[in-house]
């Protein structure tokens, strides 16, 4: 008996060990760069381990006008925004004829729309550079939009649609007896019901246009039109031996997304693993 | 109510017709557009040229190609053998009557919801030669011979690209399994303990089999997400130094949008969509075949 609560003691503390280093390795460098960011080239380089000595700013002042972040984050919040918006209202509109009514072409249509989850966008770069230089679209926030709306389509289509069809039919047939269109029903008792599931995919797909960055380095090279993603890859390249001002730069950059982790935590971390295990 | 709902049809078709539209033009024309790119040459101004599969003849004579290819698969391997069985592992853990679940399962997950190009940026600091958080911890702990160029040096570059891209997918995997481990009933495993089955015993003769199918969605997940590989290594590395780093992905772009050369770049595109495809079919038949 004695040997064996000696074994779960063991196990539970193997098991916290492990679990405590891989937090750890998520954290450290994070935070790591944090401390960096408050302390000076110099003392960057002498010792990178210590916490700063003062909270010193100016790497903060001078990240954010290098790379203009404000205007990024205003920049990523629309095309983000309008894009989600567009996606959900298109999206839930064809997620309830699909999941709540019988038509010729709906197994096609909805096969179709599921095909999407595998498609990689790298595949469709070019063409849709060249799209875009023919509609005089480049360097527009449209052109950002546009493509992030048609790709989210097909998860948003997917987890609004199965989640539409658990919905019980009781209400809906009530509302047509009394003579309600399918419009009206859509909006005053589908919709509504489907709130949990909105809320899912509009932070999701809110997430993946915010850190899209393929589309919007192939579309978008006019600084003010810029999203933070491609912002901050400026870092890379002009300014990359300004580390402290990188640091406090990304330090910036990580607040608002953490924020929207921590406080909509449950919503994304069921809507990323629907997405996935689908895809 | 049959007949109610026939009656509208045109209203049906109106209502999903502005998403098809949209998703046909962005999407799926695009990927057909593609096709035919590849069958051209074309810097994107002059007329196009038909030149046949000639792209595709240039693209396998190309040494640079294979070893994007190579790096690619490296990619593959390193986040199929690295992230899936350390998610599994991490599940495992906190799937447990432990504290601090929530937290765990919080900070593991964290790193997917944050952008390819603040974590690449991050990351090139932790690998930097100079001050870099890796260089130090190890004169730290006394293996100061071991300080690399993590980055620049040829040989290991592609290896530290890997090590960031499994760092951040791992908590992805780890949610999967987790959700997978928490719908195997309890009772379950209490009658395998009663049989006798317990431990690491029991992991591997009741839970494993029963989220089989979770594991093969993760490997193909890993696969298909492995071949997207792009603003990670675009930013970190733009596929240096000397092509080092340089996969599938940065290839076609580099070609596409560098070179101007968007046929090529275009059969590249296409390659990668194949590849992909053949790769996930070479992983549900071996799964089938280890069924029997």
């Amino acid at each position: 008996m004695n040997s064996k609560l000696n074994l779960n003691k063991l196990k539970k503390f193997l098991s916290y060990f492990i679990l405590v280093f891989f937090a750890l390795i998520n954290l450290y460098p994070i935070f790591w760069m944090v401390m960096n960011s408050f302390k000076t080239e110099q003392q960057i380089s002498i010792n990178s381990f210590s916490l700063p000595s003062s909270l010193m700013l100016s790497n903060y002042f001078k990240a954010w006008h290098a790379v203009s972040l404000g205007r990024s984050f205003l920049n990523s919040f629309i095309v983000s925004g309008l894009a989600v918006i567009i996606t959900v209202a298109l999206g839930s509109l064809a997620a309830y004829f699909i999941s709540r009514f019988e038509f010729t072409g709906k197994k096609i249509i909805y096969s179709l729309f599921i095909f999407g989850l595998l498609v990689p966008i790298h595949g469709t770069l070019v063409p849709i550079f060249i799209m875009m230089r023919k509609l005089g679209l480049v360097n527009t926030r449209l052109s950002l939009i546009l493509p992030y709306v048609a790709f989210n389509l097909p998860l948003t289509i997917f987890i609004l649609s199965s989640f539409m069809k658990s919905l019980p039919r009781a209400v809906e047939e009530a509302a047509i007896v009394d003579g309600a269109g399918y419009l009206r029903i859509f909006w005053s008792i589908i919709l509504p019901m489907t709130r949990p599931a909105l809320a899912t995919v509009s932070i999701l797909n809110f997430v993946y246009n915010w850190n899209e960055f393929s589309f919007a380095l192939v579309l978008i090279n006019d600084q003010k039109l810029m999203t933070l993603p491609l912002s901050l890859s400026l870092f890379s390249g002009q300014f990359s031996t300004d580390y402290g001002m990188q640091m406090a730069g990304l330090s910036m950059a990580l607040v608002p997304i953490i924020a929207i982790y921590l406080l909509m935590e449950d919503q994304l971390v069921k809507g990323m693993s629907a997405g996935a295990v689908k895809g | 109510m049959d007949h109610i709902y026939k009656h509208r049809k045109k209203l049906i078709y109106f209502g999903i017709l502005p998403a098809l539209l949209l998703y046909l033009a962005f999407v799926i024309i695009p990927i057909l557009i593609s096709a035919r790119y590849s069958l051209v040459e074309w810097n994107g101004f002059s007329a196009p040229k038909f030149v046949g599969l000639n792209n595709y003849a240039d693209l396998f004579k190309n040494s640079i190609f294979w070893r994007s290819l190579k790096n690619n698969l490296i990619v593959v391997f390193a986040s199929v053998l690295g992230q899936v069985p350390i998610g599994f592992l991490l599940a495992l853990l906190v799937n447990q009557k432990i504290k601090g679940q929530h937290f765990f399962r919080t900070i593991i997950f964290m790193p997917v919801v944050i952008s390819a190009v603040i974590i690449s940026l991050v990351w090139s600091m932790v690998f930097n030669y100079n001050f870099g958080l890796l260089n130090n911890l190890l004169k730290f702990v006394g293996l100061g011979s071991f300080i690399q160029n993590w980055l620049s040096n040829p040989d290991i570059a592609m290896f530290s690209v890997a090590a960031v891209i499994i760092w951040q997918f791992v908590g992805l995997y780890f949610i999967i399994f987790l959700a997978a481990l928490q719908t195997v009933p309890n009772d379950v495993l209490e009658a395998a303990e009663i049989d006798g089955a317990q431990g690491w015993k029991r992991t591997l003769y009741i839970t494993l089999p029963l989220v089989k199918d979770t594991i093969l969605a993760a490997i193909v997940l890993c696969i298909s997400g492995s071949l997207k590989t792009f603003a990670l290594i675009y930013v970190m590395t733009n596929g240096g130094p000397s092509h080092a780093t340089e996969v599938m992905a940065i290839h076609m772009y580099d070609n596409s949008f560098n070179a101007m050369k968007f046929g090529y770049g275009s059969a590249v595109s296409i390659f990668i969509v194949i590849f992909g495809i053949v790769l996930v079919t070479i992983v549900r038949q071996l799964f089938a075949r280890f069924e029997d």
